[in-house]
């Protein structure tokens, strides 16, 4: 595979006070790859996919995501380039607690004019893609862990995206829930094609990516 | 589907809503009855002039009588001229008159309180047909007298007998119950206009504290356009002079002394009040709410909702929630004004509105108009305090949208 590049950071730097996160990274993630991006806890992989994905702003740098420019960009204009292209996984889940599995999925179409019908029948499709068709009305509190999980990858594809960032997206789940949820994603990379940038501490998840990041200390090391 | 979360929203977090509603109504429904308390008393202010069909009364008060003999008036109501009743007949308005002769007639072995009242005119005393109890109301152009029951009781008076006053028979041809009657000009003793005027313009006594020619008159009952009653009064005023006694419901709200009566203000103070506390309920719980659920609101900007999205959401969230505080807040104000409209007022009758001399039988006893508090909520009071509410609701709403802008999307990394 010889791909365009999709997702471009350059010389990225982010600051919190006096602590500096993220140092003077570069790296570039091309079309239809699967990297993963490792490193010990608080050495600043969250912050990075957070400067990546257009989540927040970097102190220095530059971003170009999916051809697009994003480091300038207001937040309502990152917002809604978030919408229209990038899916997120986070390691809590981060479903909304008062509604159903499926109107969770549908959260990214809520403030988009579409029909409800429209919304539910995508969001039913993606939830029977991830097994999870029997779990559809039940709010969050009622699934465990595994199924929590598919329903936020559910949510993160619903906008068809160009790429997907997850971040330790197995890390709250016990080693047997973790495998499926892996292997689920790797699925969604080798038979969808979809673009991906996993933040992991595992190194033996990390393996399984196309290509692996590590980082120290808010530095890329290899 | 955003509507739809809301409500789900509502539901999931019911506690709060209701504590938040329940708080909120209350607010509303003070609101409410402060304000209807206030046009209660206002209305129970008109009774007593509504009751003898006027708006204002008018009379002028004059020098106290140099001998209690013969016919004279009482020093509250002294002669009102016809010159100066067309006046007052074209003071902008004004649409109706009615007049009256009020004269105490001193008899060798009684006294008397008389009234000349205008047959036919529904302003005025001659509403006083309701209440003949015995025989008939006065006719046409007949020399003929209704007497008050109690004093009939008292001094042996029956139907058909002939009365003698100031030197004039008269046949009783009615008792009339003054005590259902209007407390205005009370008499025991009614008799036709122009035999009244007659009395007075043939009593020396009177003419020397206070001339009066024939077709001049001491009592005035006007009816006004309720919009220009204070006008009219003042304009009353400079006609008759200083010493002019008009009975306006203003005035009768200030005799009422209550502190819903004497002030808009206060009602004004005490609404807002309930107003400034029902917002500051309901910004409280909404900005509870919104920093409980900072971490969702990250979850929304990160998938994509803009600023506007989120703020629209807690917005409607807290609408709803005042609309319905609105809806319960009329129904309980609904509630308390049925039990307010049980309570009773006394609205004092002044003495030179309806004199009676001190040695006559209810002399000096305080006269009250009582009735029950009127208390009612007008649709316009309600509808009022619904948009007042759905207005506190989008004001907190608004207030809110700067909380949710500190909320950055990158929250949803942060896990504990
Ligand atoms: N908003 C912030 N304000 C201040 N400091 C922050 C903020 N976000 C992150 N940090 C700090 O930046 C450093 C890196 O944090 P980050 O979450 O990127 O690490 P991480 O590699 O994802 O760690 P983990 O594996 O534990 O998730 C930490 O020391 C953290 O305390
Ligand atoms: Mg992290």
């Amino acid at each position: 595979m010889n791909n365009a590049d999709i997702l471009m950071g350059t010389n990225l730097s982010k600051r919190f006070d006096n602590l500096e996160v993220v140092k003077d990274v570069s790296l570039t993630v091309k079309e239809g790859e699967f990297v993963s991006l490792v490193g010990k806890s608080g050495c600043g992989k969250t912050t990075l996919l957070s400067l990546l994905s257009g989540l927040e702003k970097p102190t220095k740098g530059k971003v170009i995501l999916n051809n697009k420019d994003i480091t300038g960009a207001s937040e309502d204009e990152l917002a809604l380039f978030r919408r229209d292209h990038v899916g997120f996984i986070f390691q809590s889940f981060n479903l909304i607690p008062t509604l159903s599995a499926w109107e969770n999925v549908a959260l990214p179409l809520f403030p988009i004019k579409m029909t409800g019908e429209q919304r539910s029948r995508r969001a039913h499709d993606l939830l029977n893609q991830m097994e999870m068709g029997h779990r559809i009305e039940h709010l969050p509190g009622a699934l465990s862990g595994g199924e929590k999980q598919r329903v936020a990858i559910a949510r993160a594809l619903i906008n068809n995206p160009k790429i997907v960032f997850a971040d330790e997206p197995t890390g709250n789940l016990d080693s047997v829930t973790g495998e499926a949820i892996m292997a689920i994603l790797n699925e969604l990379h080798k038979k969808k094609g979809m673009t991906m940038l996993m933040v992991t501490h595992a190194e033996e998840l990390a393996a399984s990516a196309d290509r692996v990041i590590r980082m120290k200390d808010g530095e890329v090391i290899a | 589907m955003n509507f739809h979360y809301v409500v789900k929203e509502l539901y999931y977090q019911r506690r709060r809503t209701i504590i938040s509603v329940a708080g909120l109504s209350i607010g509303i429904a003070l609101f409410i009855i402060l304000n209807a308390l206030s046009l209660a008393y206002r209305e129970a202010a008109r009774a007593p002039l509504k009751e003898i069909g006027a708006d204002i009364t008018v009379q002028r008060a004059g020098n106290v009588p140099e001998e209690l003999t013969g016919a004279v008036f009482p020093c509250s109501a002294i002669t009102i001229s016809r010159e100066e009743v067309s006046k007052i007949e074209k003071i902008p308005g004004i649409t109706g008159i009615g007049q009256a002769v009020l004269v105490w007639v001193f008899d060798l072995n009684r006294a008397w309180i008389v009234l000349g009242i205008e047959r036919d005119n529904p302003i005025g005393p001659a509403i006083l047909r309701n209440f003949v109890t015995e025989g008939r109301f006065l006719e046409n152009g007949k020399q003929e007298a209704l007497v008050e029951i109690g004093y009939a009781r008292q001094f042996g008076i029956k139907l058909g007998d002939i009365v003698s006053v100031a030197g004039r028979l008269f046949p009783i041809v009615g008792l009339v119950d003054a005590s259902r009657a209007p407390k205005i000009a009370v008499a025991n003793l009614y008799l036709p206009l122009k035999d009244a005027q007659a009395i007075a313009v043939s009593s020396k006594p009177l003419q020397s504290v206070s001339p009066f020619a024939p077709g001049d008159v001491n009592l005035l009952f006007i009816k006004a356009d309720q919009q220009q009653i204070i006008s009219a009064a003042a304009a009353m005023k400079s006609i008759l002079g200083e010493k002019a006694v008009i009975a306006t419901p203003e005035s009768f709200l200030k005799l009422l002394g209550s502190l819903f009566a004497l002030s808009d203000k206060f009602t004004l103070a005490a609404s807002l009040i309930a107003m400034l506390i029902a917002i500051l309920i309901a910004f409280k719980t909404m900005a509870g709410n919104v920093s409980e659920r900072a971490k969702e609101i990250g979850v929304m900007k990160a998938v994509g909702w803009t600023q506007q999205n989120v703020t629209m959401q807690f917005l409607m969230e807290s609408v709803l929630q005042c609309f319905a505080a609105g809806l319960l807040g009329i129904l309980i104000a609904i509630i308390v004004a049925f039990g307010l409209s049980f309570m009773t007022v006394n609205i004092p009758i002044p003495w030179e509105m309806s004199p009676t001399p001190h040695f006559l039988p209810g002399g000096g006893v305080q006269l009250y108009k009582t009735l029950r508090l009127p208390v009612h909520i007008p649709a316009t009071l309600a509808f009022f305090a619904l948009l007042l509410s759905v207005f506190v609701g989008g004001f907190t709403g608004a207030l809110l949208g700067r909380h949710i802008s500190k909320i950055k999307p990158s929250e949803v990394s942060r896990h504990e």
